[in-house]
């Protein structure tokens, strides 16, 4: 291929690079740097966090942090058994507690309160409960239940955490069903099957991941929970009494007891109760996540 | 079409079925309603408590509740005015501090992050909402406060000695750590990852035609980001705040470990004071009296601050998920 | 363009009792009214096609004949749809027991999170409760009807979910005839699918007509054709034209029909 040369060449316009101003560059890099150092700067407090749980709690683990209770005032050793145990007892009673009211309450929203005002309402107002401080639902716990009955109890407890979760799972448990496909439903009713089972056998079913997911991370939330157990459960240094009434061990109520006492034991086992508490509560978190990547 | 036919001629008509129970069907939908009813049985709750356990305090101290700044035991009279100033005081730092933070961490997020980042660094701060409160407490008590007496608190202090105004505001009187900017900062980093999930969420959701637009006629990623992105996420950026202003204006655990605790009322933001969360967790279990409806009125205020600035929020942040 | 439509061989029975009857039936969606003054006779053991352009009210009126429109509380209807001589819209009518006697296969393959085996076991589960042995049969007879039974027999334990598009529909259908409905509603059974499970589908139909009153909505004219012996040309909410399928197509009354179906508009 061949071209002809013109007798005259036209002249190129103009460079016109260099066009952005470098205050304008300036300010994008600034930017950059800035919005990245942020992030840089969060990730590190989450690890520091992490690092000194592991430095200063390590040191506190043993045998006895699980086998034995927690030392009185002045005693050499102890450990953490009955705290352990006590956090299980009032975290599952908790989760007991949400986990029916939460799920059948974010049914409702998804399936029956289509279009209703009140579901709206609901809606709104667990949204308010989700972001409500949690030394209110203990306060409330306390004058509903721990006064009028005379004396904390573990179930004072359960009841105060169950409540922190419950918007948790009706959030989820909604948010999960309505992802749910209408046809489906539709098919399940095709065939004659009351709404009452479309949603039990099919609906939850097809929505179980994402419902389990909430339900762990419920979990997770109230798990490290401590404002509202000083008002309900307290704490107790020996191991409960089977009916979880008087005070009921714990290990977050410990930590915050333990943290700032003059006995370097007890110090050593508030550590080790953090580290403990801690990373429960991210592995938990972890396992929720991974369950949702992991149905979709 | 020819005339119906007569339908008791129809062949093979199956006998009627019985159909399953009823009872099932209107036990469930009603238990579901009740569960559903629940979630506003507890706000009321939570509000009529309040009111009735905090109503001896507010009818003996009258409106001096709020702002009295006199809290004795000894002679039971409880004033709140240090408590809500801590309180608010402390949110706010907490915003000051927070708000930019999460604001570049979201952009980072959406918009330098390389794709297979992403994914970790937003779990890893979402991780930070997960730490429980009183770790940031520990956290708080135990490393960051020590670190700010010496580095901060301690040479801030030397400066702004005897200046007017910023010598009130900055002096700390005995430089220990603890004190209402410990205790905003420490709020900052918890309420990071509600901000910043959210405001990450409503970036996400923005078209990428408008992004790819404002590239397209030579806009940089910050031009992008101030004038396209950020007046579009708008309303919903001002929701999420507000949503992590709730957070930080009830936070318990961690603001009783570096805030210090001080009953009576500072100029210096760098001297101890209290939060109404931090007073109640600390005098409750001791309390009895009118102390104890005191602390329970303090949770009152508590309630309907938060509860007004999260209808705020949640209004906010609706607004524009609809669209 | 007619010459083009491979019309089956009819076979005809006019003599055929009508399953349903459809009088003056009008539907609402809120304020809108969808439907206006239906009235049709869908004929026992014969397939019925409903045709017509998008929006037509074609898949309101299928969804009609078993209540499913129920679920939706801003969704009225109001007139006779008189099955086996029962107003089937009236209140009397037990919905769930209806729809256990009308039948319904969906636009998309609808299985759901469950096996196979269960997913078929579900609607006889509902209303049944055979010994295992019999239920077995049940099973395996509906499968065997929707001409899957060879292709899952070895894995009926697993998810209905992991079956292919084509095989998930059947297995809806499978679904649907095991509870032995009277009627069954097919709601563009097939435009979701590939044309070879297409075929199967439709073969399906053809010989399910021998036991069960089918109605069919589709926007594909030549499948109407194909597999229906009645066929209702729907437009704006309204019955243009309702005759035997080769009326319709060779010789409609009304120019609007014979417009649609020579693909002049639609």
């Amino acid at each position: 291929m061949s071209m002809a040369t013109p007798s005259t060449v036209r002249a190129l316009p103009p460079s016109t690079w260099g066009r952005v101003r470098q205050s304008r560059r300036a300010a994008d890099r600034a930017m950059k740097i800035i919005a990245t150092g942020f992030t840089l700067l969060a990730i590190t407090v989450l690890f520091w966090i992490l690092g000194m749980l592991i430095v200063k709690g390590v040191g506190g683990l043993s045998i006895a942090t699980f086998t034995q209770t927690m030392p009185g005032p002045g005693s050499e050793g102890g450990g953490l058994a009955n705290a352990i145990v006590g956090s299980v007892v009032l975290t599952f009673l908790g989760i007991a507690v949400a986990t029916p009211v939460g799920v059948l309450a974010g049914t409702y929203l998804a399936e029956y309160g289509k279009g209703s005002k009140l579901a709206d309402l609901i809606r709104f107002i667990n949204d308010i409960l989700l972001s409500a401080p949690s030394i209110l639902i203990g306060l409330f716990v306390y004058v509903i239940l721990v006064e009028p009955l005379g004396g904390y109890s573990g179930w004072a407890g359960g009841v105060a955490l169950g409540i922190i979760a419950i918007p948790v799972i009706v959030r989820t448990t909604e948010d999960m069903l309505r992802l749910v496909p209408g046809p489906l439903r539709e098919a399940g009713s095709a065939l004659g099957a009351p709404p009452s089972v479309v949603i039990t056998s099919i609906t939850w079913k097809a929505a179980k991941s994402g419902m389990v997911t909430g339900i762990l991370l419920a979990l997770a939330r109230i798990a490290g929970e401590t404002a509202p157990l000083i008002f309900t459960a307290l704490n107790n240094s020996f191991w409960f009494s089977p009916t979880l009434l008087g005070g009921v061990s714990n290990l977050p109520v410990t930590i915050y007891q333990f943290a700032s006492a003059p006995y370097e034991n007890w110090q050593q086992l508030a550590w080790a109760g953090s580290l403990i508490i801690t990373l429960s509560i991210l592995v938990l978190s972890l396992v929720a996540r991974r369950i949702v990547a992991g149905g979709k | 079409m020819t005339a119906v036919t007569d339908p008791m001629s129809i062949p093979a008509a199956r006998p009627q079925r019985k159909t399953p129970k009823g009872t099932f069907d209107i036990v469930f939908r009603n238990a579901s309603f009740g569960s559903a009813l629940l979630v506003l049985v507890l706000l009321a709750g939570i509000m009529i408590s309040m009111i009735i356990g905090g109503w001896p305090a507010f009818r003996e101290m009258g409106l001096g509740f709020i702002t009295s700044s006199v809290w004795d035991t000894q002679n039971d009279q409880y004033g709140a005015w240090p408590a809500i100033v801590g309180t608010l005081s402390t949110a706010l730092i907490a915003l000051l501090v927070g708000v930019p933070l999460s604001l570049g961490i979201a952009v980072f997020l959406t918009q330098l992050a390389p794709p297979w980042f992403k994914q970790p660094v937003s779990t890893t701060i979402e991780l930070l909402a997960a730490v429980p409160s009183i770790i940031y407490g520990m956290w708080g008590l135990f490393v960051f406060v020590p670190l700010f007496a010496a580095y901060v608190q301690q040479p801030v202090s030397r400066v702004v000695e005897g200046m007017p105004i910023v010598g009130t505001i900055f002096y700390a009187a005995s430089p220990s750590g603890l004190g209402i900017l410990s205790a905003g900062i420490i709020l900052a980093f918890m309420i990071i990852p509600f901000i910043a999930s959210i405001v990450r969420d409503m970036l996400d959701q923005i078209p990428s035609v408008l992004r790819e637009s404002a590239y397209g006629i030579g806009a940089t990623t910050w031009e992008v980001v101030r004038h396209v992105l950020v007046p579009q996420a708008g309303v919903s950026i001002i929701g999420a705040i507000m949503l992590g202003l709730g957070r930080a204006l009830g936070e318990t655990m961690a603001v009783t470990f570096v805030v210090g605790n001080a009953n009576r009322l500072s100029a210096s933001i760098m001297d101890p004071g209290s939060t109404i969360a931090s007073r109640i967790a600390n005098e409750f279990n001791e309390a009895i009296g009118l102390q104890l409806n005191a602390l329970i009125a303090l949770g009152c205020i508590l309630f309907f601050v938060t509860f007004v600035v999260l209808v705020i929020a949640r209004i906010l942040v609706a607004r524009v998920k609809a669209f | 363009m007619l010459s083009t439509l491979e019309l089956s061989p009819q076979t005809l029975d006019a003599a055929a009792p009508v399953r349903i009857a459809v009088k003056n039936l009008d539907f609402y969606y809120g304020e809108h009214k969808a439907l206006k003054n239906i009235n049709l006779d869908f004929r026992d053991r014969h397939v019925t096609a409903l045709i017509g352009p998008s929006g037509c009210g074609k898949s309101t009126l299928l969804r009609i004949f078993n209540r499913i429109y129920s679920l939706y509380p801003e969704q009225r209807a109001t007139g006779e749809i008189l099955l086996d001589g029962r107003n089937i819209i009236s209140n009397e009518v037990d919905v769930n027991e209806l729809r256990s006697r009308v039948g319904m296969v969906f636009q998309k393959p609808t299985p759901f999170p469950m096996s196979i085996y269960d997913n078929v076991a579900f609607g006889i589960r509902l209303y049944e409760k055979p010994p295992k042995s019999e239920l077995d049969d049940r099973v395996e007879g509906a499968l065997r009807r929707a001409a899957l039974w060879d292709e899952v027999k070895d894995k009926l334990k697993s998810s209905g979910m992991g079956l292919s598009g084509g095989q998930q529909q059947r297995l809806c259908i499978a679904r649907t005839i095991a509870q032995k409905p009277e009627v069954i509603l097919f709601d563009e059974p097939t435009s979701a699918l590939d044309p070879i499970s297409t075929g199967k589908i439709e073969d399906l139909l053809e010989q399910l007509k021998s036991d069960f009153t089918i109605a069919i909505v589709t926007h594909n004219m030549q499948q109407a054709a194909r597999i229906s012996q009645y066929t209702a040309f729907m437009y704006l909410g309204e019955v243009i034209e309702f005759a035997p399928t080769n009326t319709i197509f060779m010789n409609p009354a009304k120019k609007q029909t014979q417009d649609y179906v020579t693909g002049r508009f639609g």
